[in-house]
């Protein structure tokens, strides 16, 4: 019975995947005037500078001479073997380039969400057992700031305090440089929002299952308060929050883009900002479909663990 | 939107006036402090950023190199930037471009994902497989990821902006949608008001969607803070609104450069980006408190 949820789910993912590669083709096609001229990192009034054989030339390596559907074809052959063209730029591999990033990346959303679930199950678990008094108040009062402060100006506030006043964490740069000092100040910026939401989740999941007739007949056993919350409340509440982390994990690649470049951390983001200012269609393809991918494939995880821990549910 | 509620939603057309019940109902919704709090600070917002040309002492592209970088005065309660514009004028200004292309983004959205949800979820079979498998890509891609990318290919004009940033929420509305009229369509009077020969196109939009509105309501009011943050974040990386025009995120940005030595450029914009998101955010909260009880909610 699980086994054929699993081979459901993995399939169902499928055509996601498909319309994410799909979807960055379309991307190349909608860029105004010749995607010869964008390839060669010029924009629309850059063309009268190049010859007329240059620009054949580009279009013929680019396969842009050949119908839709066949570009479309070889994008999507060669995207499944893992190959997504030529930065034009500096002519590397668009995969070789997001190799080199997405572990630095990783590492930060990681650190961030591992920050994130920490505070955030512990903030919504203290704030639900002192349901209705003031700690509950101040709690979600510090939940509805986390939601609401832009990460990156929170960045700015942060580097401004303890990188420049206290001289406590470096500024900028990558951990390669300063070792894991320079994971500080980005993960506190990017890790309140998330916090915050998975707070809020605990909180409700926690107030839900500390409602349940069972949570009452282990008091009356004579547990102790711990044991019960520890052993019979937070394991039943965690189900619903786990899936809010993976949404959060999700959506922290998003979140990431700015404070990579604000830190100048060689990650993802920064790999897509660059594209976009040299007119690097090929990287900004790139990312798109690994982000898109990670995306699909972290929603998919999740909802396997998801069954795993609360059998009861199934797709 | 639960049946039971849809189905008292449905009946109350024979309770008083509309009017009555919306005053009622507005009531009701303020008297919570917290409720009256956020739709006070969001209507401050929005009269701030329409009365921008009344209240704002300088025109925000008014330069004054002799009184560049000056901290916050009396005649400047602010502070000025690199070339001497008032950094106070340039944020009430910058609460307009911000809420106008939040207010045209959450439209568009709204108005494409109900229609295309709607249609989806009441069709059902194929084209409903088919739409929510392109909404799921759609999904599958960070939002800020898939606004950058569509605005480096199509450029940062106000235009393509609110465009990239509607898409995902057009995939939002839509599935909202969806699962709403999945809901109503199964009730009693749809069928019946099938047996009496009414057409499809009437039956949903005329019997169907206003039974869903609730939960279209909270998802418009809860993403305004988080359309609003896109936009800044757009503006922040320099794919947002060009400068000179005043954007929030444009001026967190050139504060960043000199955030050492004139600190107020940046926390002035990024304040009031920060009550911005915190009112729509309480507002949102409290919408679906009221709306959509069975919500997680904050506060």
């Amino acid at each position: 019975m699980f086994f054929k949820f699993v081979i459901r789910r993995v399939l169902f993912s499928i055509p996601t995947i498909v319309g994410i590669v799909t979807l960055a083709f379309l991307l190349g096609k909608l860029i105004p005037g010749d995607p010869a001229v964008a390839a060669l990192g010029l924009d629309l009034d850059g063309a009268s500078t190049v010859s007329q054989e240059e620009l054949e030339r580009v279009r013929t390596e680019l396969g842009l001479d050949r119908p839709v559907i066949v570009q479309y074809m070889s994008w999507f052959g060669d995207a499944l073997q893992g190959d997504l063209g030529r930065s034009s730029v500096n002519r590397e591999s668009v995969t070789a380039l997001i190799l080199r990033a997405f572990p630095n990346t990783m590492f930060l959303l990681l650190t961030t969400i591992s920050t994130a679930a920490l505070i955030g199950i512990s903030l919504g678990v203290f704030s639900a057992l002192h349901r209705g008094k003031s700690a509950d108040l101040v709690a979600r009062l510090v939940t509805i700031v986390g939601v609401s402060t832009p990460p990156f100006w929170l960045a700015l506030v942060l580097i401004l305090v303890f990188a420049f006043n206290l001289n406590l964490f470096p500024m900028n740069g990558s951990v390669a440089e300063h070792g894991w000092t320079a994971l500080v100040l980005p993960t506190a910026s990017i890790a309140l929002q998330p916090a915050a939401l998975i707070a809020r989740m605990s909180r409700s999941s926690m107030l839900e299952v500390l409602s349940q007739d069972m949570i009452r007949t282990a008091a009356a056993k004579g547990l102790g308060r711990w044991t019960i919350i520890l052993r019979h409340g937070l394991p039943n509440a965690l189900s619903p929050v786990i899936t809010v982390i993976g949404f959060q994990f999700a959506n922290l690649m998003g979140g990431a883009v700015a404070i990579e470049v604000l830190f100048g951390m060689p990650g993802l983001g920064s790999l897509l900002i660059n594209a976009i200012f040299e007119n690097d269609l090929k990287v900004i393809q790139g990312v798109v479909v690994i982000v898109g991918i990670t995306f699909a494939l972290t929603n998919l995880a999740v909802d396997l663990l998801y069954s795993v821990i609360d059998p009861r549910i199934k797709l | 939107m639960t049946i039971s509620s849809a189905v008292a939603g449905h009946g109350q057309s024979t309770s008083p006036s509309l009017r009555s019940r919306f005053a009622k109902n507005f009531a009701r919704f303020l008297s919570s402090p917290l409720n009256c709090f956020s739709l006070g600070l969001t209507t401050l917002l929005f009269l701030l950023a329409l009365l921008a040309p009344i209240i704002a002492p300088y025109p925000y592209e008014q330069i004054n190199p002799a009184n560049s970088l000056s901290p916050p005065t009396w005649e400047h309660i602010m502070g000025t930037d690199q070339v001497g514009r008032d950094i106070f004028s340039r944020v009430l200004y910058g609460a307009r471009i911000s809420l106008s292309m939040a207010v045209m983004t959450i439209i568009v959205g709204l108005a494409s994902g109900v229609f295309v949800g709607a249609v989806s979820g009441y069709l059902g079979g194929v084209a409903d497989e088919v739409i929510m498998r392109v909404v799921e890509v759609f999904m599958s891609i960070p939002g800020i990821i898939l606004a950058l990318a569509l605005v480096a290919v199509l450029g940062p004009s106000p235009l393509f902006i609110v465009l990239a940033l509607s898409i995902r929420r057009i995939t939002q509305f839509a599935r909202v949608t969806r699962g709403a009229v999945l809901g109503v369509k199964a009730l009693d009077y749809v069928a019946a008001c099938r047996v009496i020969g009414m057409s499809n196109v009437r039956i949903l939009f005329f019997h169907v969607l206003p039974n869903c509105i609730g939960p279209i309501i909270v998802l418009a009011t809860v993403l305004m803070g988080n359309v609003i943050l896109l936009e800044s974040t757009l503006s922040f990386l320099g794919l947002g609104i060009q400068e000179p025009t005043p954007s929030w995120g444009t001026m967190i940005a050139a504060g960043n450069e000199l955030l050492t030595f004139a600190p107020w450029l940046s926390l002035f914009p990024g304040g009031f980006l920060f009550l911005t998101m915190l009112a729509f955010n309480l507002l949102g909260d409290g919408v679906r408190d009221y709306l959509d009880p069975r919500g997680a909610s904050v506060i």
